[in-house]
């Protein structure tokens, strides 16, 4: 991990590890910072699970940081991140949110790219630059690694291999999360722009005191034993039972809090992965929920529902029920989660600091072991974000 | 299927209206009495249902669902939402009847927002309603309001049916 010396030297950020400057939520001249050291960094970034693009030409679109990339299923049953943009005058190749194409033909000259990105046709080309060859024109292709099925991408080539960066206290849960084996199947998107900037996203989607859902008293909705943990890059994984009433009155119909519980797992799992993204197993919930920031200001979250191979009708228009009405951004248990964003980043204009409290033990220490509900696992991440930044931390 | 009346037309704009009202007038109450017992509330995407992919915005499968829907906007999470008021503007496009009595009627609407902090209105989301309206005793409600947004992106989170 380098630190940025050349980062803005604006914020002093305080000497107590719990106090998070409210201005760094606020500052748009962070954003260009943000983007070279950290989605442009030694990250990982989930694009797309195999279930999304199951059939070869299939792609989809997506964001890295302000790059427009796509991934998509070549003949050859691989799935490749590319830069979306014809290696000869930059036209964009796709142009819409996701679809199916045979090959990649850009409308401008007409250069033809096959599935796996290798320039196949461009006319003309007698009378190009001495010594062109299609070889060297193939498309801008990202670094990827797959995990039972989800496709990493990054931008550098000095990011760790996938799992040595996540860690398995990471992706072990992302394994059970993503089905134990990976075989799943799309059911559907919730896609939203929620009104604050990424870090007030992250910093409080995921886990965070049940307080907020007043969803959980009525529905006598106990959490049970589990656990947290951080990793020291800010990868945070939260595991937990989820101790389901026999018979739930607040609500005429209770079937869509059922827990059929098909995977192996307790009730509930909640991963976020530095920089943004969070990824949830909640009762027969899997989801993950691809984020975009669009500036310092605005965050485009694509909530990814699944249901795995093996699941009977039955099961999967359960996981359609509950997964449609119990998150994202009109969700019973979530759109709570939602209106704190927005709220966050109305209240971060102003001075001050974000204060975390709940299980600090030490106010200048980065804690890695946390309880189960403490909000101090979010301090890795602001730890290794600031570090990453290049901020210096104030003297005790 | 066949053309309806006029007087069935006159009870699906009624009930257009009511439903419409209800929303704006944040009368949660009136917008579940446009339901029939059967009535079910979808909200989706276009691109949920271009895809064939079942998953929805809301989904109010059955009356017992639209009655949790009242109570989650009322009770559950009022104090947690930052509200707005919403402005519905529709259009019918077609309305047949079936050979059950039922009418298929669809829609185009859109909706403007505006948030009690910032009082700037902007579009919520522009889409089309796909219902199907019973006739019961002189009166129209809905076996089945479908809404479709074409903004696949909401704009914000979204506190009430649309």
């Amino acid at each position: 991990m380098s630190s940025r010396k050349g980062a803005s030297r604006a914020i002093k950020w305080p000497a107590k590890t719990n106090h998070v400057p409210k201005e760094v939520f606020e500052m748009d001249s962070l954003w260009e910072e943000e983007l070279e050291a950290i989605f442009y960094g030694e990250e990982w970034h989930p694009i797309v699970h195999r279930a999304e693009i199951p059939n070869p030409g299939d792609y989809k679109a997506a964001q890295l940081g302000e790059i427009n990339v796509f991934a998509v299923h070549g003949d050859d049953g691989e799935i490749r991140v590319f830069q979306n943009t014809c290696t000869h005058r930059g036209t964009s190749l796709v142009t819409e949110s996701s679809g199916n194409k045979k090959e990649l033909e850009c409308p401008y000259h007409r250069w033809l790219f096959n599935l796996e990105g290798d320039l196949i046709g461009c006319p003309s080309s007698r009378e190009f630059s001495e010594g062109f060859d299609k070889k060297d024109y193939g498309l801008l292709g990202l670094r990827v690694e797959v995990f039972y099925g989800l496709y990493f991408a990054t931008m550098s080539d000095k990011t760790p291999p996938l799992k040595e960066y996540f860690g398995e206290s990471f992706y072990e849960p992302l394994q059970r999360l993503l089905g134990g084996d990976g075989r799943l199947n799309l059911i559907g998107y919730q896609k939203v722009m929620y009104d604050c900037n990424w870090k007030a996203y992250c910093d409080n989607d995921g886990y965070h005191g049940a307080l907020l859902h007043k969803a959980f008293a009525m529905l006598n909705w106990q959490g049970g034993k589990g656990t947290q943990i951080v990793t020291k890059n800010g990868h945070l994984s939260f595991d937990s039972e989820l101790t389901m009433p026999d018979h739930v009155d607040a609500l005429e119909d209770g079937s869509i809090l059922d827990f059929k519980g098909t995977e192996t797992s307790n009730g509930s799992i909640v991963l976020m992965s530095f920089p943004i993204t969070v990824y949830t197993k909640h009762m027969d919930m899997l989801n993950i929920r691809y984020s975009f920031p669009k500036g310092p200001k605005g965050v485009e979250v694509h909530y990814a529902y699944f249901s795995h191979e093996d699941d009977d009708d039955e099961m999967v228009k359960h996981r359609v029920r509950q997964s449609s009405n119990l998150l994202g951004p009109c969700g019973l248990i979530s759109m709570e989660d939602a209106s704190v964003f927005s709220r966050i980043d109305k209240g971060n204009k102003t001075q001050g600091n974000a204060i975390f409290q709940k299980g600090v033990k030490d106010e200048y220490a980065i804690p890695l072991e946390v309880g189960q509900t403490d909000e101090t696992g979010n301090l890795a991440r602001w730890e290794r974000y600031r570090e990453l930044m290049g901020f210096e931390r104030s003297e005790q | 299927m066949s053309k309806i009346s006029s007087v069935n037309r006159e009870f699906i704009e009624d009930l257009n209206s009511e439903y419409i009202s209800a929303l704006n007038d944040f009368n949660m109450d009136s917008w579940l009495a446009c339901f029939t017992q059967q009535g079910q509330y979808i909200l989706t995407s276009e691109e949920n249902i271009r895809r064939n992919l079942p998953i929805a915005f809301m989904l109010d499968d059955c009356y017992a669902r639209l009655k949790d829907r009242v109570k989650q906007v009322m009770d559950i999470q009022y104090d947690s939402s930052e509200h707005y008021q919403m402005r519905h503007f529709t259009q019918l496009i077609s309305a047949i009847e079936l050979e059950s009595g039922e009418i298929q009627t669809n829609f185009n609407f859109s909706v403007y927002y505006t948030p009690r902090d910032t009082n700037q209105t902007e579009t919520l989301c522009v889409g089309k309603y796909e219902d199907t309206v019973a006739i019961e005793n002189g009166k129209a409600r809905f076996h089945k309001r479908v809404a479709i947004v074409d903004t696949n992106v909401l704009p914000r989170y979204v506190v009430y049916p649309v």
